[in-house]
């Protein structure tokens, strides 16, 4: 039995599940696949082929990729537009042979034939793009028509220039050096294609006109109602497709100085296959150069070690096809299913064992046993907010509370019957704490710590802390910013509850149970956010005790509720003061006699205790049924629970039937009074306290009274 | 068809295991009408299997007998107590009434205004669920399970998948008990069809109702499958169509966790049964029991679609046994755990034994009894 919980904690614990729901929120996730790919590749490459990684070799190798990349470059664009683009084969071979012909029969100056040679492919291109942009042809048919024409042309032209071609002979350093000459050992053709691959990645990532190419192929019409010219844009990636293959051409005719009947034949589908290898999706809307470039690199990788491993061209195009397949489904099924698999295994639960705690059954007559007296609450703002995570009282007796609309809404004294709304924030605000100035300090749930001043200013005082090294997730962010006080130093210390999930899911953080919840101190001097306390299952509610020195806190789905002392003699240490308890607590705040209040927001339940000892259970349960069914604590019923400085428990309200307060997550005791909110609630209460100090107030507690 | 089939169990292997329950539409759209029906008896301690002797409703409540007048609205009479709690009873045509107990004992008698005379102590059938009267004067009891040893513990036999349950017929003249059918689900309600000599029986674990033939020479036949709860028991109305009585609904989290071996043996052996994942009775538990997220009551709303261990309903099926129409108490309701249901005239009563009271159904304009 011991050995069966030691491995599953080891199987479910340690080992990082979590990491892959991490790494599929990131949209970078997409190209593991392509370089993994082609990690492997050369692994096996370089293991059959001798020679393979030589600097000769990579060097031979890059010339002739140069040439590639310019095209599967253009080639994406057309693709990341929406479109498809066949006669590249074709453009590239005519362009070829014109830039041959412009240096050795006109002998004019190179650039001059670059020139030429760019010009004519984008002739081409812009006939694809008219009949395509404009005249709404299919892309796919038209592009396979310009192919063939264009090959004919080819053939035709080449009857007539290629002997002359051949006789011909010009000296000209420049068209050598381009054709067979390197920087170093890179050749100059990877050099032309390096500079076109860069600004094209730029020009699609990072300005207005690359932006419209991939809003028109993620959805042609929605890109055609927010205004974009979907024609000219469409129209506009064929011209560069186009281009992209009079550059290729020219950089072809440098090194061969000359062209054949087999130029260009077969490489529509060599770059096709390489953009869906890459992962640049056949609908549109989806890639990246960079996509494009990878599958560049595997396909012409594996293209030319399988001739140069002296294999029958058609078992070359048999490997391509067998890779377009593969590619072409896996891009399929990927796009649909990548929201489903996300949700499916982004819940990765852990491990935890819990002791068995004290009850909390009325029957039972312990410490915790609940009664229904927050039954007897006075109601305030029943049906009209929601969401008082937390509330507080000011000065006047106003009553403030956040609301699940992102608005902190202020109830008026003495009835509070009034109210208004304060400031809107947005996010979810939760904690609340005054400062000696009456300014109210917010922990925004999603968004951040935020102050308001009794005139109403709204300013964000923190939203990231330090980054750690190995999170996967950005977990500088502050994600659940969840409860706060403010220290004798001034400093404010507050609670990022999880990493893992925003602040509506709080409870689904539940069913995980990973530890990744952090206890943060700004400092107000400095403006900086630090992390004190990682680690922690769900920090809550934040209290300073009344030495001055240290601070409480509750980590609900532990049970249990911690001392910290962040000055003093003994800074820096950690205490667990209440342990085991039968419910959750969430915020904490001082009672009028000294000791503090501990809000429960739910219960433990037998069932939900021994489903956290089955991480596999759990794990099942996430991926096979859907949120709905899910198994969780009892959050249906809370309480309010006092307990001394020692961790003594003093006393326990409930509210068993849920009349009033099914779930209570704060409370804070003003002159007399209790007055409780709930997160899920859509009402606070107002109980009456027999023994409490009627002048008591929690910000005369902090501050002293006020003048 | 078979092929289908044949394909079907191929593919379910490599199917994500998605749990699905039958939805509740067509005949089973949920109402309220459970919950809107009048109360006739409330506050009386889990009333369960009523039966109707002389035009008068006799319904059990843990160990006691009652009696009530339905029409003179006065307080129940109390009849007889027993030593152990009465788990299901019967009423024949004359008079006659058989009750089997907790503790096994199977007892028949007659009833004569206000008291039992001649009761009869049979040899002991374990665990009886159910009981009705064949046309030929045999009495026919369901015994739900053989791994248990009474109908509360029922929802231990569940999570044990038992199919250890039971259909015996039992001849007074003769004394000759038989089998007639075996290794059923927890067999929870029983009907002798009139004017022929077919039996419907609930299975409770399978869902669905089988038809059995008095001889128990015929292998039972499914004949309403996939039902959207666990059925309980059932009788034939006067136009010879059928009202039956499920006293909870299914649940994917409960499906979930009867695959769960290891969990649920843990469960078995560590929590109590009142704080299982299972089926229950009851409408509210204390804060021990287990929450689904869809039941987190938001706003102060518990959403009545939310997923529930326990509901109230009832369907009335024709005489083909397909559901013509449904009455509930959604999860939100306060009619849970109907267990049985008789009819006086064309008045039809339901005990609700999870929520502690006996209703008179208010039938739909369309639906008459």
């Amino acid at each position: 039995m011991r050995s069966r919980i030691n491995l599953s904690k080891l199987r479910y614990n340690y080992i990082p599940d979590h990491i892959l729901g991490e790494v599929l929120t990131k949209r970078w996730a997409d190209n593991i696949v392509p370089i993994t790919v082609f990690a492997i590749t050369v692994v096996i490459l370089a293991n059959l082929i001798p020679g393979f990684l030589s600097p000769q070799s990579l060097s031979d190798a890059g010339r002739q990729m140069g040439e590639f990349l310019i095209i599967v470059c253009g080639v994406s664009i057309v693709m990341i537009a929406g479109g498809i683009d066949l006669s590249v084969g074709s453009i590239y071979a005519i362009c070829a042979l014109i830039a041959v012909a412009v240096v050795n029969l006109l002998e004019w100056p190179v650039p001059i034939a670059l020139l030429i040679s760019v010009l004519v492919g984008s002739l081409f291109g812009a006939l694809n793009g008219y009949l395509i942009g404009y005249l709404k042809l299919r892309a796919f048919l038209t592009t396979l028509i310009t192919f063939v024409i264009g090959r004919a042309i080819y053939d035709i032209a080449l009857d007539y220039l290629g002997t002359p071609i051949q006789l011909s002979w010009v000296d000209s350093a420049l068209w050598d050096f381009i054709g067979d000459g390197s920087v170093g050992l890179i050749p100059v053709s990877f050099i032309f294609a390096t500079i076109v691959l860069v600004v094209a990645h730029v020009f699609i990532s990072r300005s207005r006109r690359g932006w419209h190419i991939s809003a028109i192929g993620g959805s042609r019409r929605s890109a055609f109602n927010t205004g974009i010219d979907v024609k000219k844009v469409v129209c506009s990636t064929y011209v560069i497709s186009g281009a992209c293959c009079g550059i290729a051409g020219f950089l072809f005719g440098a090194r061969l100085n000359g062209t054949g009947p087999g130029t260009g034949i077969g490489l529509e589908i060599l770059v096709l296959t390489a953009c869906v290898v890459g992962g640049i999706s056949l609908g549109g809307g989806r890639g990246s150069i960079a996509k494009g470039v990878l599958g560049g690199l595997i396909v012409l990788t594996i293209n030319n070690s399988l001739i140069r491993m002296g294999y029958h061209s058609g078992t070359n195009q048999m490997v391509l096809g067998i890779m377009l397949t593969l590619a072409v489904i896996l891009d399929i099924r990927w796009l649909r299913n990548r929201h489903k698999v996300l949700d499916k295994v982004y819940v990765a639960p852990v491990y935890t064992s819990m002791n068995e705690p004290v009850s909390a059954l009325p029957e039972d007559k312990t410490v915790y046993a609940l009664n229904s007296r927050l039954s007897e609450t006075e109601l305030i703002g029943a049906g009209e907010v929601e969401g008082p995570e937390d509330v507080i009282l000011d000065h006047d007796d106003h009553l403030y509370c956040g609301s699940r609309h992102g608005d902190i809404v202020r109830f008026f004294a003495p009835d509070y019957k009034k109210w208004e709304v304060f400031v809107h924030i947005g996010g979810f605000p939760l904690g609340l704490a005054f400062d000696r100035n009456q300014t109210l300090m917010i922990c925004v749930g999603a968004m951040g710590l935020y102050s308001v001043t009794p005139d109403r200013q709204v300013e964000r005082l923190s939203a990231e802390t330090n980054r750690s090294y190995l999170s996967v997730i950005d977990d500088a962010r502050l994600r659940d910013p969840n409860d706060l006080d403010i220290g004798t130093d001034g400093k404010i210390y507050f609670t990022d509850s999880t990493t893992r999930y925003d602040a509506h899911e709080w409870a689904i953080d539940s069913v995980e149970n990973r530890p990744t919840g952090r206890v943060l101190v700004y400092d107000p001097k400095t403006g900086k956010t630090r992390t004190l306390l990682r680690r922690l299952n769900y920090p809550n509610g934040v209290c300073m005790a009344h030495d001055g020195e240290s601070f409480f806190f509750a980590e609900s789905w532990e049970c249990r509720v911690n001392r910290y002392w962040y000055r003093g003699a003994q800074a820096g240490r950690l205490e667990t003061v209440i342990r085991d308890m039968p419910g959750y607590p969430d915020n904490i705040n001082r009672a009028s006699d000294g000791c503090y209040w501990m809000a429960w927001l739910g219960m433990r339940t037998p069932t939900y205790d021994l489903m956290l000892k089955k991480p596999g259970a759990r794990r099942r349960m996430t991926r096979r049924l859907p949120q709905d069914d899910w198994l969780f604590p009892n959050i249906n019923t809370g309480g309010v629970v006092k307990f001394d400085e020692k961790g003594n428990i003093l006393e326990a309200l409930g509210d068993l039937g849920g009349k009033h307060h099914p779930m209570v997550t704060s409370m804070r005791e003003h002159k007399g009074y209790l007055f409780v909110g709930g997160i899920l609630n859509n009402r606070i209460g107002k109980l009456k306290l027999s023994d409490a100090d009627p002048a008591w107030t929690s910000s005369t507690s902090y501050w002293g009274a006020s003048d | 068809m078979i092929i289908d089939e044949f394909f079907d169990r191929c593919l379910e292997r490599i199917r994500t295991k998605a749990i699905v329950v039958p939805p509740l539409d067509g005949a089973m759209r949920p109402n309220n009408l459970l919950d809107e029906s009048e109360v006739i008896l409330g506050g009386i301690k889990c009333p369960d299997n009523a039966i109707v002797i002389n035009d008068e409703l006799w319904f059990s409540s843990k160990n006691q007998l009652f009696k009530l007048n339905v029409d003179a609205r006065s307080d129940p009479q109390l009849i007889e107590g027993f030593e152990a709690d009465i788990s299901c009873m019967a009423a024949s045509p004359d008079k006659g009434i058989a009750i089997g107990l907790e503790d096994a004992r199977l007892l028949t008698g007659r009833t004569e205004g206000q008291a039992l005379v001649d009761l009869v102590d049979h040899e002991a059938l374990g665990c009886p669920s159910a009981m009705t009267f064949s046309s030929d004067g045999r009495l026919l009891v369901c015994q739900g399970s053989k791994n248990i040893e009474n109908p509360t513990d029922m929802t231990r036999d569940l999570m044990q998948h038992g199919r250890s349950g039971s259909v015996w017929t039992h001849d007074f003249a003769t004394g000759e008990r038989s089998c007639i059918a075996r290794n059923l689900g927890y067999p929870y309600g029983i009907v002798a069809l009139s004017h022929s000599d077919e039996i419907l029986v609930s299975e409770c674990w399978q869902h669905r109702i089988i038809k059995l033939s008095l001889q128990g020479n015929r292998k039972p036949e499914a004949v309403f499958n996939d039902i959207p709860g666990y059925p309980a028991r059932m009788i034939e109305l006067s136009n010879s169509g059928l009202m039956l009585c499920l006293f909870a609904p299914r649940n994917r989290l409960i499906e979930f966790v009867l695959r769960e071996h290891e969990f649920r043996k843990q469960m078995i052996d560590t929590i109590d049964p009142a704080y299982w994942i299972a089926p229950t009775l009851k409408s509210t538990q204390n804060f021990l029991a287990p929450l689904q997220q869809g039941g987190v009551k938001v706003m102060g709303i518990h959403k009545p679609w939310a997923p529930s261990l326990s509901h109230g309903m009832m369907v009335r099926l024709d005489q083909s046994q397909s559901p013509v129409e449904s009455y509930h108490s959604r999860a939100n309701g306060q009619r849970h755990g109907i267990t049985s249901c008789c009819q006086i005239g064309h008045r039809i009563f339901a005990t609700s034994k999870g929520d502690d009271c006996i209703i008179e159904l208010s039938m739909n304009p369309g639906g008459q009894a």
